[in-house]
């Protein structure tokens, strides 16, 4: 066979195959040290800092572990969360990832490594995206081949897509979260391919240590069941599956329950159902399976229809049944979202109201994924092409999370795996094709079929005509209705051999291949740009540019943060919306009323009514919650666009999901249906308490000039509103958080109005007029 | 003509004793009009008059043609339908709270008085009198935040009547003979259907489809009801967060080009026997690719403005 390129003879295979091994090593610690290393912008650019919201809930309860241990931490109630209710916090967390940073924080100690715990939380996600590349090498690998592993592990190694929930200081479940998802996938794929229990194990352990981190363990629950319910359905029943599934459920299943949150969830919700439902259909598949090999095949034909008939039915009655009576759960709310998109808009505002529960626009998916996306349908074809039971589970996960990303944007996440194998088995399909320096001999036989005019329709049809061909050749699965199906309609011609394949001449090459390698190299940019311009800001701490281009740090949040911790008591209770819940606890170290771990609606929706209504109906509010102070977030001055005016509404549409008789949406907005805050706001809008406090002495900001609002761009009204049963505590050098004291009652018992007025100097007016006195004539 | 207001002096009095003769009218206007009363500007004054021991909802709409508020007609059966749900009540009950209507051609000077400039609204009147008066006397205003479905509005309205409205969604029967039918028709037709369901193309084509339109944000266009195109004829939105019905079409097709090319690259070039052809093939597909893809980048950075990288275009 001619070469295109001369190629190395003298080799033996062992020194090609060692050779082979070590570039891998080396290839993978250098994937490893490229996926830490991308992820420490924000360390650079910033500081060693937690993150954002939920990392700081997470931080504190790790330090509560790693100051007091696990017992202490798993018994832990925190008063001073949901004040007054307060929460058990051992019993309503996810711990996998407390105790893992637990763990290393152990180890390094008794290696005398005295390593400060905040760090180990800052730098567990780019630790662990660097198992998680390795995690998907070995899955690619049992797709295709090492070579492809390799690509799908350098993809998603820099992708911004996993980047964007993974930077340092980006201390969340889903840190951990992926690495444990790609690793129980592949132990699924390693146990179903050798049907071996231990994998099986394998698959079952890190799937509990992934309950144990991360509320999107649902997600395995119910893809390695549909995995095999399609199987099934493929007619591809093996003792294997069998034995793979069983052992990961019946496993998974009992470890998954000693989670206290999770507890008896794994077989009284709907959102585990399926897997339950599968384990039934497999030991009723491998039962007929058993009992035709000991009957004939007509007996067996009737037994098969019976009794399948009769347990599906019962099968059937008994959910319906007990979902009817209430033993099993419907879906939650957040789940159920998924699928009714409407649902949470209308009945769960909390859920709606999150900014990552909302839908992905097609930007977003290019941003995060860039050229794999379009590489992705192709490495879905090419596990079309070759379908093996593997292959199937690549194209119901690619399936399910293109919906689910599409539908949530916070799920992107959960696609970013499955793009970036997809795309590594078509990328390295083609690399394979180009880089292989056997060519075909030239057929002088003239090719009858098309004259191959190279419009898009003549293609079409050869590439369709060709595909069938292959997988007529591709009798590498075993022999299905289908695949005689399809040999049997393709037309074959007379005479023809096997086609040989292969590329011809150097340049065709060099030209596929530097094309190739010139969109890695765009990749590899676009992944760096992406990551240290969109992802990685810790949110705390903000970032503008002076004149001069040089950075200037905002610093706003800590200052307001540090100077409730150093100047009120420990037990002055704190109200803000609930975003801000966990800065406040983990930061400021006080009492707060809501957090953002949003179990309790009916207090979320509570705060959301102090901060819409006036000043008469909040006060008592404030009062029966013990508040001292409130905290608010405000952008105008600075053009810091998410604060809380901006969120306002949905405070409001929280607030009038419980109080629908006294909070109504459409009063906040003006008769023309704008949402404004200057002259032309609605009178509900003014009198709000959140309007007070966040326009509270900002026009006196101005001296009289114009004062604007930068974020909505409008004119604040000259004569800003003034406060009766707040007083201004404390704003923050960019104005962004503004604190406010509430007022204790009146020592006099007179209404904190009236008493304001009189310490004012302002005559109280009376309904009675005073008498002039009579001039004396 | 001193006659009318010493007539109107006159009947004061006596309306306010002939409150029940008012109630039983009400009663009687509600009962001809199958439960619920089409209001004129008179009949609305009895209704709301200021001393009342019963509560009324109404609904002010415009549902001639000539006014054309579409809203109005799509919401005008949901109310009927939760009006007649009303009839059900037991009589005690049912007598203490009114179903109206008042169309804007029959009271244009209650829809001043109320200054509503904009139609359907959907007032409830609180009792001002007996044991259901609650000390509201103004009306209070129905919230279409969820839509003109009747479910919610009778679980709102129901917080106002004496007893819930005893509202049942009608059985949807062409829905479920429609699904019944596709679902017969299709066990029937299974046996022709089944060597196309059982080919992986099939699937294949489903499945490549579907993940081509979700990753083109199918999802946010149907959740958010984007229109499928500006109204200035332009056809991608501004904004990052933002998009377009018909930028669903092109990125699919965008995708799609480029993910069939590198198909052709993989899968079918290797098997072409002619040199020449292929070495044709080749640079025709890589060619296509870099310039769909330098497209591709031209829409994105129409979007991202900040984005600093281009290829060819």
């Amino acid at each position: 066979m001619p070469k295109a390129f001369p190629l190395p003879s003298d080799l033996s295979p062992a020194t090609v195959a060692n050779t082979a091994s070590l570039l891998r090593i080396v290839a993978l610690s250098l994937i490893s040290g490229a996926a830490i290393a991308s992820r420490l912008f924000a360390v650079i650019n910033f500081e060693s800092i937690i993150h954002e919201f939920d990392p700081w809930f997470n931080y504190r309860a790790t330090r509560v572990l790693a100051s007091k241990g696990f017992y202490e931490f798993w018994n832990w109630f925190d008063p001073t969360a949901w004040y007054p209710l307060g929460r058990v916090v051992g019993g309503t967390v996810y711990p996998g990832l407390m105790a893992t940073s637990g763990v290393i924080y152990n180890l390094l100690h008794a290696l005398n490594l005295p390593v400060d715990i905040r760090n180990i939380c800052v730098l567990l996600a780019p630790g662990f995206s660097a198992l998680t590349a390795w995690a998907t090498y070995m899955f690619t690998k049992e797709m295709k081949d090492e070579s492809a592993g390799l690509l799908a592990a350098a993809f998603i190694g820099i992708v911004p897509g996993y980047i964007s929930r993974s930077v340092a200081g980006s201390y969340d479940n889903e840190a951990i979260a992926i690495f444990l998802l790609m690793f129980t996938f592949y132990c699924w794929i390693k146990a179903l391919k050798l049907g071996s229990a231990l994998f099986g194990t394998l698959a079952a352990i890190f799937y509990f240590y992934m309950v144990a981190a991360w509320g999107g363990y649902v997600f395995i629950t119910n893809m390695i069941p549909l995995h095999g319910l399609v199987l099934i359905l493929m007619g591809r029943f093996t003792s294997r599956l069998y034995v793979a599934y069983s052992s990961w459920y019946v496993i998974g299943t009992l470890s998954s329950m000693q989670v206290p949150f999770v507890g008896f969830q794994p077989v009284s919700t709907s959102e585990h159902m399926a897997a339950l439902g599968v384990f039934g259909l497999l030991q009723i598949v491998a039962f007929t399976q058993l009992v035709r090999s000991h009957v004939s095949s007509k007996q067996f034909q009737d037994l098969l229809f019976v009794a399948l008939v009769t347990a599906g039915l019962l099968g059937a009655v008994a959910f319906v049944g007990l979902t009817y009576k209430g033993a099993i759960a419907p879906w939650t709310g957040r789940f159920y979202s998924l699928w009714d998109t409407g649902y949470a808009k209308k009945y769960i505002p909390i859920i709606a109201s999150v900014s990552e529960h909302q839908p992905t626009a097609w930007p977003s998916f290019f941003m995060d994924l860039q050229f794999l996306i379009f590489l992705f349908p192709t490495g879905v074809i090419m596990c079309f092409h070759q379908l093996r039971d593997e292959h199937v589970f690549v194209i119901i996960y690619a399936v399910m999370a293109s919906y689910f990303a599409g539908v949530m944007v916070r799920l992107m996440l959960t696609l970013t795996p499955v793009v970036c194998v997809a795309a590594a088995v078509a990328f390295s399909s083609l690399l394979d094709t180009y880089v292989d320096a056997a060519e075909p001999e030239e057929e002088k036989s003239s090719e009858t079929s098309g004259a191959a005019t190279p419009s898009d329709a003549s293609s079409a049809s050869t590439s369709k005509k060709s595909k069938k061909e292959k997988a007529a050749a591709a009798a590498s699965t075993p022999g299905n209705a289908l695949t005689d199906l399809v040999a049997a309609t393709a037309p074959t011609k007379k005479g023809d051999a096997p086609k040989a394949k292969g590329i011809y001449g150097i340049d065709t090459r060099l030209a596929v291949i530097g094309n190739a390698f010139a969109m890695l190299a765009f990749f590899v940019l676009h992944c760096t740009w992406a990551t240290s311009n969109a992802y990685s800001s810790p949110s705390v701490v903000l970032a503008s540019h002076n004149p001069d281009g040089s950075q200037h740090i905002i610093d706003d949040f800590r200052e307001a943060y540090y100077w409730l911790r150093q100047n009120t008591p420990e037990t002055a209770v704190v109200m803000s919306w609930w975003d801000y819940g966990y800065q406040i606890a983990g930061m400021a170290d006080r009492p707060t009323l809501v957090d953002n771990n949003t179990w309790n609606n009916t207090h979320i929706a509570t705060v959301g009514k102090a901060m819409s209504s006036s000043e008469e109906v909040a006060y008592p509010i404030l009062r029966k919650h013990d508040v001292d102070y409130v905290l608010v977030i405000f952008g105008g001055l600075l053009g810091y666009s998410g604060d809380d005016i901006n969120k306002f509404l949905w405070m409001v549409r929280i607030a009038q999901g419980v109080w629908p008789e006294e909070i109504q949406e459409p009063n906040y907005f003006t008769p023309q249906g704008e949402y404004r805050i200057d002259d032309m706001a609605s009178p509900t809008m003014k009198n709000s308490l959140m309007y007070k406090m966040s326009y509270y002495r900002f026009s006196e900001l101005f001296g009289g000039g114009q004062s604007m609002d930068r974020v909505r761009n409008q004119q604040v009204p000259k004569v800003g509103p003034t406060l009766d049963v707040l007083d201004e505590a404390y704003t923050t050098e960019n104005w962004i958080v503004r604190i406010y004291e509430v007022r204790k009652e009146d020592l006099l018992g007179r209404d904190l109005k009236s008493a304001n007025a009189f310490a004012k100097g302002k005559k109280r007016k009376r309904s009675k007029p005073v008498s002039k006195r009579r001039p004396i004539l | 003509m001193l006659l009318l207001p010493f007539l109107a002096l006159f009947s004061l009095p006596l309306a306010i004793a002939a409150d029940d003769a008012t109630h039983q009218k009400l009663v009687s206007l509600a009962a001809a009009g199958g439960g619920l009363i089409k209001l004129d500007a008179a009949s609305f004054e009895l209704l709301t008059s200021p001393n009342r021991d019963w509560s009324a909802s109404i609904e002010f709409t415009a549902l001639d043609n000539r006014r054309r508020c579409s809203p109005c007609r799509e919401f005008n059966p949901s109310w009927n339908a939760v009006a007649k749900a009303w009839i059900k009540a037991p009589k005690e009950h049912r007598d203490n709270h009114f179903f109206a209507t008042l169309d804007f051609d029959d009271g244009q000077m209650v829809f001043q008085q109320l200054g509503l400039a904009s139609a359907p609204v959907v007032y409830v009147y609180p009792a001002t009198e007996g044991p259901r008066a609650t000390g509201r006397t103004d009306p209070s205003k129905y919230d279409f935040s969820h839509g003109f479905e009747p479910e919610p509005l009778a679980q709102h309205l129901s917080n106002h009547t004496p007893i819930p409205i005893p509202y049942t969604p009608p059985f949807d029967w062409a829905r479920w003979t429609t699904f019944a039918a596709g679902f017969l028709s299709l066990a029937l037709a299974l046996r022709f259907v089944a060597p196309i369901l059982q080919s992986r193309w099939t699937w294949g084509v489903i499945s490549i489809l579907t993940s081509l339109i979700m990753t083109s944000g199918f999802m946010f266009t149907r959740i958010r009801n984007s229109p499928f195109m500006g109204h200035d004829g332009s056809w991608v939105a501004g904004g990052y967060q933002n998009q377009y019905g018909q930028e669903v079409q092109v990125l699919t097709v965008v995708y799609g080009t480029l993910g069939f090319a590198f198909l052709m690259l993989i899968m079918v070039i290797p098997y072409q026997t002619s040199a020449q052809r292929q070495r044709f093939q080749i640079y025709l597909w890589s060619a296509v690719i870099m310039m769909v893809y330098s497209i591709l980048i031209v829409l994105f950075k129409v979007k991202n403005r900040g984005y600093p990288f281009r290829l060819l275009l």
